[in-house]
């Protein structure tokens, strides 16, 4: 096996361990790959964004294609710096002005329009189908688009709107419906904290999958090793806490 | 303190004990529970499916490697299917920190089935914009990606020949951890270009996108590990995601039964606090 293979999987499997004893309580352990976490991700980030964007993005069209086009949009990313300089900030305000104006242009017509028109749409649909000549009505639940789950859904939008309708009491057919409107929004936070549960428990699953698989002897039994070592490192550090004098400070 | 109480007040180490087991003893022992497929997951399989060969499938994997293990074996499966079914694959990712995870997935998929980079597909990277960077590749993709993750100038890559913008590319799949992900690939791309698009999504996500999957808005929805478990069975080649279902049913088994417990102990708390004020 590649030594770039082995080294990362004796990584990760160190790093996932060192994690997961944050369950048990806080400790150095964790502390080391949190941070290390965050360093490595900034640091990515960074060196990925100065090769693609001022490489080969900037430089490289403008230097080498001659496209000094570029200069335009470079010169308003670069006002953005002009924060920094006390006496010249006023300057990062052209470059804020442009990126406010390009995105809300681009953004609200087309969210309006994939996100208002076309969700209304889909929820206007006609309560009653015509099927050869003759009206007829589905009542297939696990079907979305029969007409029971039209009805449904109505009833759901409305009653929701209802809720959050705060300029008139909720008393009366109001508070009824507002009622209703709860009883739908329980279902849809019960629906989003089932998939988060399975979400989260995917992660725990692809860790243990790697640690399984780390456990082979090609890996050098990396996960064993290491799970003794955190182990032993957590006694260790247990055992130092309980000597220290208490901090009186 | 009686015997609820004391449940209810329960050390919660022993819980995640309780959950790292009943995850770990399925992944050692598997069972193979049957996998049921659904039609959403079925909708992104039949469409890659109705694909002739040499059809233009983008791929964006928009996650980075905290979502992997729902992502990654959906990648796996999507890549494989249209590796076999001969498409011109297009990589890419509107999440920076993803960009090698991305590199490697198709990478390791493509050297499994044979595939050239250039000539069967081609991984371009990150670029910055998301939105801006969608409707750029809608207007010109070269100038959008003038070269891809390698180096290579895009004009002369064999894999795109007679592709110039993303009204030329057959079907758009975004597997997605947040956004930037299949809701931007729709507001930017699909309503404005009019390719079809479909998605794959972590389970946190994936409440959220089932009414753009009701309005047609997208054409099939891969939620989660479930979802990527499921196609793997559509496309019959059983991986990693598949691996974890006995896992998956299980833990949610124990949390099942942990809040079920933890209902009746209230309850019970709650009886015996009553009685005792009564007295």
């Amino acid at each position: 096996m590649a030594f770039e293979l082995l080294l990362g999987a004796w990584v990760a499997t160190g790093l996932t361990l060192f994690i997961f004893t944050f369950l048990y309580q806080d400790n150095p352990l964790f502390k080391l790959a949190e941070h290390l976490y965050v360093g490595v991700s900034v640091g990515y980030t960074i060196v990925k964004t100065y090769d693609t964007v001022l490489i080969r993005l900037i430089y490289e069209p403008m230097v080498k294609q001659g496209d000094w086009s570029l200069l335009i949009p470079l010169g308003i990313g670069t006002l953005m710096l002009a924060r920094y300089l006390p006496n010249a900030t006023w300057l990062s305000r052209i470059a804020f002005g442009f990126i406010v104006g390009v995105g809300s242009g681009l953004a609200i017509p087309r969210i309006i329009s994939s996100f208002i028109l076309k969700q209304v749409e889909d929820t206007v649909r006609p309560l009653i189908s015509i099927a050869q000549g003759a009206p007829t009505f589905t009542y297939n639940l696990s079907d979305p688009s029969s007409n029971l789950n039209t009805i449904v859904l109505l009833i759901g939008v409305v009653s929701v709107l209802f809720y959050f309708f705060f300029s008139i009491e909720h008393t009366g057919p109001v508070r009824v419906a507002a009622r209703t409107g709860i009883l739908f929004l329980m279902v849809a936070f019960g629906a989003a904290f089932g998939y988060t549960v399975m979400a989260r428990m995917s992660l725990l699953i692809g860790r243990l999958s790697d640690l399984i698989e780390y456990a082979d002897p090609q890996y050098g039994r990396a996960s064993l090793w290491l799970g003794v070592a955190t182990v032993a490192i957590l006694l260790l550090w247990r055992v130092q806490r309980r000597e220290q004098p208490p901090d009186t400070g | 303190m009686n015997f609820a109480e004391r449940m209810l007040h329960i050390d919660r180490r022993i819980i995640f004990l309780v959950i790292g087991v009943c995850t770990l003893l399925p992944l050692l022992y598997p069972v193979g529970l049957a996998i049921k497929v659904s039609s959403e997951v079925r909708g992104v399989h039949d469409y890659i499916e109705s694909l002739p060969e040499g059809s233009v499938f983008l791929l964006s994997m928009d996650y980075d490697p905290a979502s992997k293990p729902e992502l990654y074996p959906q990648a796996v499966a999507l890549l494989r299917h249209a590796f076999r079914k001969n498409l011109r694959v297009i990589g890419m990712t509107l999440w920076l920190p993803g960009t090698g995870l991305a590199d490697q997935v198709m990478t390791q998929v493509a050297r499994e089935m044979g595939k050239v980079s250039g000539k069967d597909y081609v991984f371009l990277g990150w670029s910055p914009g998301s939105g801006s960077l969608i409707i750029n590749m809608g207007q010109d993709l070269y100038k959008a990606f003038p070269t891809d993750y390698y180096n290579q100038p895009t004009r002369e890559l064999a894999v795109l020949k007679g592709i110039q913008t993303l009204r030329d590319v057959n079907y758009v799949v975004s597997l997605a951890a947040g956004t930037s992900g299949i809701e931007t690939w729709y507001v930017y791309g699909k309503d404005k270009y009019k390719f079809e698009l479909g998605g794959g999504c972590t389970g946190v996500i994936a409440p959220g996108l089932y009414p753009l999957l009701r309005s047609g808005q997208i054409n099939g929805l891969i939620g989660g590990l479930r979802g990527a478990a499921e196609y793997e069975v559509l496309i019959g080649q059983k991986g990693r995601a598949v691996a974890g279902m006995d896992a998956q049913s299980a833990t949610h088994f124990a949390i099942i039964v942990l809040v079920i417990l933890c209902n009746v102990f209230y309850l019970l708390v709650k009886t015996s606090r009553k009685q005792g004020e009564a007295r």
